[in-house]
């Protein structure tokens, strides 16, 4: 009778419960929406991030971490890697050569960031090789060819084709120097990466830095799914054991763009909480309004010999088919506008311009919401939760008659 | 038989001091099974008062009610409830049906309390919406129904359950005279065939008449209590 009589009672003012419903929709779908937009964004903030850089998981020098330097290697990379590709959770295997430099042309000289890579591994799987604004990107077999970025051509009045002199000190702390041409020049937009940045293939990076073959200063293992990360990092670490290398998460390799998610996060948690409150209070006029209506109505209620109990769970049950309603409404309409943008994208470059960089990180101008079954659920959850609790005042309310006054 | 109502020196008052309001000053009654009772009086002469009080709805300041030997005030609030539900039947002024059920559900409202089962339910519902002339309009809702209509359906909502007593405050207060003679009639007819003892309040001659003790209420006592005589519901009736 209770779950009769609140729903009935729901419809008595029809434009007062579709007006709660829609707004409560509303504001949830907007809280979706968003949400899944943001988690897009991490998501393929962080992919864009470890796949160009070393992985979910990488694994390097213990002391690396606290002083890069190039002496501090993965020395037996080759065999690890081997070990680590069996992993299911594994989608490829990365080595990375890291270290610093002078790179000197005709009309200047620019401090750089050096990165040794595996060519066929990178095309697949980093972000950089589909920025190429002229030239080509590097191939394995390149033993003298490198790219840089524009700000870097730019600045050193460089171009396809054009030369460099790279100086360095080696792992043996010896200077060295060595003559590059430009195969190619990329943008990405992000001056970090375009102002300092220069890829070489592995090997010869390697000889720059006279490394032992087969080693780098990073092994990187990147997943087919980020959830895996904790997992696979406990499987790594295990392997490690007793060795002088370490295996550590992106979010320590990288900690400027999780630090960056983390603050994201937080400020949207308290824009989320506002949006959720006024939803709520929403739900709490809306039920407090129809029960001091039905004073007279509760007063006969209880007269006949209904429990307050009874009246209580009516208010309730009117609260949660509210709530139910709205949610499905909001998760739907929601769901729906992420989902459309999960396949489709948005081109944020025409909200931000061209560039857009986090934390010095790389944001690739097409943005993809990211849905999951637990965003969703846990919305409603939450919305239906709070929208419970939200109902005891008036629950309480409705008990709180005095029913000779009501009646006379 | 014992008495199904036994009120001693019941008082009520609202307020204090200067400002008191005597509703009740010290009143006596005892009220038998299958009873027809009619309280009259003017506005403000403790009627409605006593019925509340008589029903559990209030508590005195002063003396007791019983109901079938059970002392009101020795009831916990839910004890009242549950007193109210399975013993004591109500018919309001303004009917005071629950606009979202229909006649049906209206009526079977207190089964539902008691835990009878559906089908049970239903059956009594059915016969009794039949007896009190609403047979096929089982599922038709208040604002479907005129005021006289409606006014069975509480009469049928207070009797199904069969309470040792009905309180009506009032009950042809809000319908024309003709409907009001068809719920006298059938009241006294549910009086008679099931032994239903009634406790009415009124201001209404007719239904004085049609009592079979009458009790005259004056500034919170029982003035008189005693059979119908015309002059006395012409005095004291609109």
């Amino acid at each position: 009778m209770a779950i009769k009589l609140a729903w009935r009672s729901l419809w008595r003012n029809r434009r007062r419960t579709l007006i709660t419903v829609v707004s409560i929709g509303l504001g949830l779908a907007f809280a979706v929406f968003f949400i899944c937009f943001a988690e897009g964004v991490y998501h393929q903030l962080i992919e864009d991030t470890v796949r160009m850089q070393a992985g979910h998981v990488t694994v390097e020098n213990k002391d690396y971490q606290a002083a890069p330097a190039v002496d501090l290697f993965v020395a037996d990379a080759q065999r690890l890697r081997a070990r680590i590709g069996t992993l299911k959770e594994v989608q490829k295997t990365k080595l990375v050569v890291l270290g610093q430099g002078v790179a000197r042309s005709g009309t200047g000289t620019v401090g750089v960031s050096v990165m040794g890579v595996e060519p066929s591994v990178e095309v697949g799987m980093s972000v950089l090789p589909r920025h190429m604004v002229s030239g080509r990107y590097i191939e394995d077999s390149d033993e003298a060819l490198v790219v840089i970025g524009a700000k870097l051509a730019e600045h050193l009045h460089l171009s396809e084709g054009k030369k460099l002199v790279l100086t360095t000190n080696d792992a043996t702390g010896a200077l060295t120097e060595a003559l590059y041409r430009v195969a190619g020049v990329f943008r990405t937009g992000v001056d970090e990466i375009d102002g300092y940045l220069l890829q070489m293939p592995i090997n010869p990076a390697r000889r720059l830095y006279a490394l032992p073959e087969g080693s780098a200063t990073q092994l990187g293992a990147v997943l087919w799914d980020s959830g895996d990360q904790s997992r696979v990092l406990r499987r790594i670490s295990t392997m490690l054991e007793g060795t002088p290398d370490k295996a550590y998460p992106w979010q320590e390799i990288i900690p400027e763009v999780a630090s960056y998610i983390r603050v994201d996060k937080s400020s949207n948690l308290i824009f989320q909480g506002i949006l959720l409150f006024l939803i709520l209070f929403t739900i709490f006029n809306t039920i407090l309004m129809s029960v001091l209506e039905r004073s007279r109505e509760f007063s006969v209620l209880l007269a006949l010999g209904t429990p307050p109990g009874l009246l209580r769970r009516q208010v309730m049950v009117e609260s949660f088919f509210i709530g139910l309603m709205g949610c499905i409404f909001g998760l739907a309409l929601g769901g729906g506008a992420a989902y459309a943008l999960q396949v489709y994208g948005f081109d944020i470059t025409k909200l931000y311009g061209e560039g857009l960089s986090i934390s010095g990180a790389f944001v690739s101008p097409i943005v993809h919401a990211w849905i999951t079954p637990g965003t969703l659920f846990w919305l409603g959850v939450i919305v239906i939760g709070a929208t419970l609790v939200v109902s005891l005042v008036p629950m309480r309310r409705a008990t709180r008659v005095n029913i000779v006054d009501e009646l006379r | 038989m014992e008495e199904i109502v036994k009120i001693s020196g019941l008082t009520k008052e609202y307020g204090q001091g200067e400002v008191a309001v005597h509703a009740l000053r010290g009143v006596d009654l005892a009220i038998r099974p299958g009873d027809f009772t009619v309280m009259a009086g003017p506005s403000g002469s403790g009627k409605t008062t006593l019925l509340n009080l008589i029903g559990g709805l209030d508590r005195p300041t002063a003396g007791d009610v019983s109901i079938e030997g059970r002392s009101l005030s020795k009831l916990s609030m839910s004890a009242l409830s549950r007193l109210r539900r399975d013993r004591i039947g109500f018919i309001f002024q303004s009917y005071n049906l629950i606009p979202v059920l229909t006649a049906m559900e209206n009526a079977e409202y207190v089964l539902m309390l008691q835990g009878v089962s559906t089908v049970e339910r239903r059956d009594k519902v059915r016969r009794i919406l039949k007896e009190v002339g609403l047979e096929g309009m089982e599922n038709r809702f208040p604002r479907e129904m005129s005021g006289g209509q409606q006014q069975r359906v509480a009469i049928a909502r207070a009797v199904v359950s069969e309470p040792a007593l009905v309180l009506a405050d009032e009950p042809t207060a809000n319908v024309d005279s003709k409907t009001a003679s068809g719920l006298l009639d059938l009241m006294s007819r549910l009086n008679q065939d099931k032994g239903a003892t009634f406790l009415f309040s009124t201001h209404d001659q007719a239904v004085m008449k049609r009592a079979r003790t009458l009790l005259l209420m004056q500034d919170g006592q029982i003035a008189y209590a005693g059979a119908p005589e015309d002059e006395l519901c012409e005095e004291n009736g609109e």
